[in-house]
């Protein structure tokens, strides 16, 4: 070619170019998507989900089930994405309110069903000057003296987990004492980051989130009473257009294999 | 492990988003950089939003406009039947829409720097428009051209907040390998969010490096 | 292969007020060459673009060959116009090699032929054997070479050659012998030229004929020999840069007109034949005009060899200035009168062998039929 660009002599421009032509339309999961049967089936889950649910998923596929995709965040957000025509198929909502949006939005099929039910832990990293104790107690007297300087929890707006811990700090007086000392996480598992890097002394988390070893081994952790707070109630429901993949793993969730995965996991369970 | 399904979304989104902005770059670059027309002063601020504004706010409207019932949303779900938001496809709109700063900007400077009577000998010699944007303009902008395409291609690949707004955390249809990442971390798998940092740094190390290579010597200093 | 250069005449009429104020009309002959010359500002460089394209005048016309250019509604671009342009600094691409470059221009000669074609223009302005090589490898000279050579191979067959200050970005030596190599190409070239420059001596040289530009207004069109030594205002002469321009009164001698000057009568000469001479002596008698003299019209009286020559408008004053340059020296001397000096040359050795220096008196003549009048303010 008579062109300057290949003229100076150096091949690998050439291959350079068709690599990258290579690369931009080899098989894209996403455009070929639209073309094939339904892929596996994205699964929006809440932050406390975060190691039962996996568990759960290999228990489904290894019992035949097919493959799914799960992702993990708030409640409120999933909610406001699934609202906007997020191709999730199956919300699994860390409390009742959420879903209640989803099926006032006329996205839901069906109504939601309670599965489990969520508790609230204290969690103190190693090194914490806090005491793990279950009544708050020592808990109360490090937000007055201020042995506390950073509390983390999820964002009460859009986590139940957060709005949980901040029912159980308004009940103990101690809410708008810790005010300026709140390091918000954007969904419950953030907040245990926070909490497990020791840069809070304590964090208000989801118990599954607690009991996991990777979090066990990073400090020490005391379950709250659940009267201190609404009931975190886990509510399935299943998304306008689920195929059979999400409508079968939402009735595996209710089933006697993820009952038992769940308890372990430290969710409280209703009558099956 | 190594996350596949994330690191083939980023290099994709990556390379569709730089190779198709780069003509679009060029036809934009040249009118800001040669031409004195009424409403430049705004255009040229336009295209330098995207690099003042958070990305939490870029995706904030993008969201806004993408969602089925905004403008952009409704019209390419009647155009292709798919959705706009929480797919491939927003991703890389609001990838090229993010990433003009990035593109025009090295191409505009580029382009200014090519002196007038280049191509005025150009015309003088016959060549229409087109031949001289081919045969002369574009050699000559190379370097400004390959530094568009380095920094559209890294920045894409490290982009997160708009991804993270616009296309959510779907594994295999918009989490790419940066939002993999914050994904693993969340999931306490510290091992796995190390890995695909590792790999993100290194790819956008060899793309950088490889812009050095790349400028090499048009011919400009003689071989 | 074509490289034969003929082409048909160029005329070029132009008027605009913005944004640079415009008066010009003249034209070029296959085969001549018109020089544009004046100081910076007034205008040249935008004629040369007028003509090849790359400016519209507000008003005018431009043809070439027959075909209209340029008409006040129509500009072609220069695509579609056969311009050669040579710009000050070259312009070549860099990126291309010395051959590249003039194939640029061969966009109308089927694609087998185009190398041999280039390679040959490069030949005829000397530069073979370098035809891969980058501008960058190359001497000030040969790169202007080489823009000379693209500017032919496009002008060829019908086009105008247009060289704008082509020769001001290099050495004077490198300059001479481009100005040779240009004067050669010239007898082989038939189509017209236009060269701007702000250098007399370059234009004196090259030009066959001059238009001197001010502000956009050309003042003059003729031959360096017209416009040097008769200028028809004393604006057009200081801007050739002659020097001795004065004021005086046209009076009458014994039935001839004479030129009344610092209280003396010159005696003035017309030359049967010479035109523009014979039109500038129609002055009335009384009337105020302005009148040249170029140094080599001053001779010095020599008081260790008086001769019959020194009779003629003979003037007396005082040397204010011997500059030596060389083996002359540059007299200025007052003239009692006049408040400006006059301006000539002699050989230093005569200035030494009479003593001659500031403050000291000399007599000189002033040749009837060098004095050149204009009209009077």
């Amino acid at each position: 070619m008579d062109h300057p660009f290949f003229r100076s002599g150096k091949r690998w421009r050439v291959l350079f170019v068709a690599f990258l032509l290579l690369v931009a339309v080899s098989p894209a999961p996403t455009f070929a998507q639209t073309a094939k049967e339904p892929a596996a089936p994205h699964i929006a889950a809440a932050a406390d989900l975060q190691f039962a649910l996996p568990e759960i998923v290999t228990a489904f596929v290894r019992g035949g089930g097919a493959p799914l995709k799960l992702s993990f965040g708030s409640s409120g957000n999933f909610a406001r994405q699934i609202v906007q025509g997020a191709p999730f198929e199956l919300f699994l909502a860390a409390d009742e309110g959420f879903v209640a949006q989803v099926i006032a939005a006329q996205r839901a099929d069906g109504l939601g069903t309670h599965y489990a039910t969520g508790r609230l832990a204290l969690f103190l990293p190693r090194g914490s000057p806090i005491r793990a104790d279950r009544d708050l107690v020592d808990f109360a007297a490090a937000v007055h003296d201020g042995r506390l300087k950073r509390l983390a929890l999820a964002n009460p707006e859009h986590a139940p987990y957060g709005r949980a811990a901040r029912e159980v700090l308004e009940q103990r007086g101690l809410w708008l004492a810790v005010q300026d000392k709140l390091a918000l996480g954007d969904n419950a598992a953030q907040a245990a980051q926070f909490a497990a890097s020791g840069a809070a002394q304590a964090g208000l988390i989801p118990l599954s989130l607690a009991l996991a070893p990777e979090m066990a081994k990073r400090g020490a952790f005391a379950t709250l009473p659940e009267s201190w707070h609404t009931p975190l109630r886990q509510t399935l429901v299943l998304v306008k257009g689920a195929g059979p993949t999400a409508r079968a793993f939402a009735a595996f969730l209710r089933g006697p294999q993820a009952r038992e995965i769940l308890a372990r996991n430290g969710f409280g369970l209703p009558a099956p | 492990m190594m996350d596949w399904s994330a690191l083939t979304l980023s290099l994709q989104l990556a390379v569709m988003t730089t190779l198709l902005l780069l003509p679009l770059a060029v036809m934009l670059a040249r009118p800001l950089a040669w031409v004195n027309f009424p409403g430049k002063g705004l255009i040229d601020a336009l295209v330098t939003l995207p690099l003042l504004l958070p990305p939490t706010v870029l995706g904030f409207y993008l969201l806004g406009v993408f969602a089925p019932q905004g403008a952009l949303g409704q019209a390419w779900l009647t155009l292709t039947g798919r959705s706009l938001v929480f797919s491939f496809d927003g991703l890389l709109l609001a990838s090229l829409l993010v990433n003009i700063p990035f593109a025009v900007q090295p191409v505009q400077r580029a382009f200014e720097a090519i002196p007038r009577e280049a191509r005025e000998a150009a015309w003088c010699c016959g060549l229409s428009s087109w031949q001289t944007l081919w045969r002369v303009e574009l050699p000559l902008a190379w370097p400004g051209l390959a530094s568009a395409m380095v920094l559209t291609f890294v920045h894409t690949l490290g982009e997160f907040g708009v991804v993270l707004m616009v296309g959510g955390n779907l594994d295999g249809a918009t989490r790419t390998l940066s939002i993999a990442i914050y994904d693993r971390v969340q999931a306490f798998d510290d091992s796995a969010a190390a890995r695909m940092s590792l790999l993100l740094v290194l790819i956008a190390f060899v793309a950088v490096g490889s812009l050095h290579f790349l400028t090499r010597k048009v011919g400009r200093r003689g071989n | 292969m074509e490289t034969d250069v003929t082409g048909g005449a160029l005329e070029v009429e132009l008027r605009q007020q913005t944004p640079i104020p415009l008066d010009c009309a003249f034209d070029c002959a296959p085969g001549e060459l018109v020089a544009l010359v004046g100081p910076s500002g007034s205008g040249k460089t935008t004629v040369l673009r007028c003509i090849a394209g790359l400016h519209r005048a507000q008003q005018g016309a431009i043809r070439c060959n027959g075909a209209t250019w340029f008409d006040g509604q129509l500009s072609l671009p220069p695509q579609q116009r056969r311009v050669g342009f040579v710009f000050q600094n070259y312009s070549l691409l860099p990126h291309l090699s010395a051959l590249d470059n003039v194939m640029l221009a061969l966009g109308d000669v089927p694609p087998a032929e185009r190398a041999a074609t280039a390679r040959n223009w490069l030949a005829r302005v000397h530069l073979q054997g370098l035809d891969d090589r980058r501008p960058a490898q190359l001497s000030g000279g040969q790169q202007q070479r080489i823009a000379l050579a693209r500017a032919l191979a496009r002008a060829a067959g019908g086009g105008v050659l247009l060289m704008d200050e082509p020769f001001s970005a290099v050495d004077q030596v490198t300059r001479r012998k481009l100005r040779e190599e240009l004067a050669r190409l010239r007898q082989e070239l038939s189509i017209p030229i236009v060269l701007v420059t702000h250098d007399l001596d370059e234009a004196r040289q090259l030009a066959d004929r001059m238009v001197v530009l001010h502000r956009g207004q050309a003042l003059q069109t003729g031959t360096p020999e017209d416009v040097l030594l008769r200028p028809v205002s004393p604006a057009v002469a200081r801007l050739v840069g002659l020097s001795n321009l004065f004021a005086g009164t046209v009076g009458m001698d014994s039935g001839k007109p004479c030129l009344e000057w610092a209280g003396r009568r010159l005696a003035i000469a017309v030359p049967p034949g010479d035109t523009a001479a014979h039109d500038s002596c129609h002055h009335a008698p009384g009337s105020v005009v302005n009148w040249v003299i170029p140094p080599e019209g001053v001779l010095l009286h020599r008081p260790d060899r008086p001769s019959a020559g020194d009779a003629e408008n003979p003037v007396t004053g005082t040397i204010i200035e011997a500059l030596r340059m060389g083996s002359f020296t540059q007299l200025t001397l007052s003239i009692p009168g006049e408040p400006q000096p006059l301006v000539f040359q002699a050989s230093s050795h005569t200035i030494m062998r009479n003593d001659l220096g500031p403050g000291r008196a000399a007599s000189v003549t002033l040749l009837a039929g060098r004095i050149h009048l204009m009209p009077g303010d």
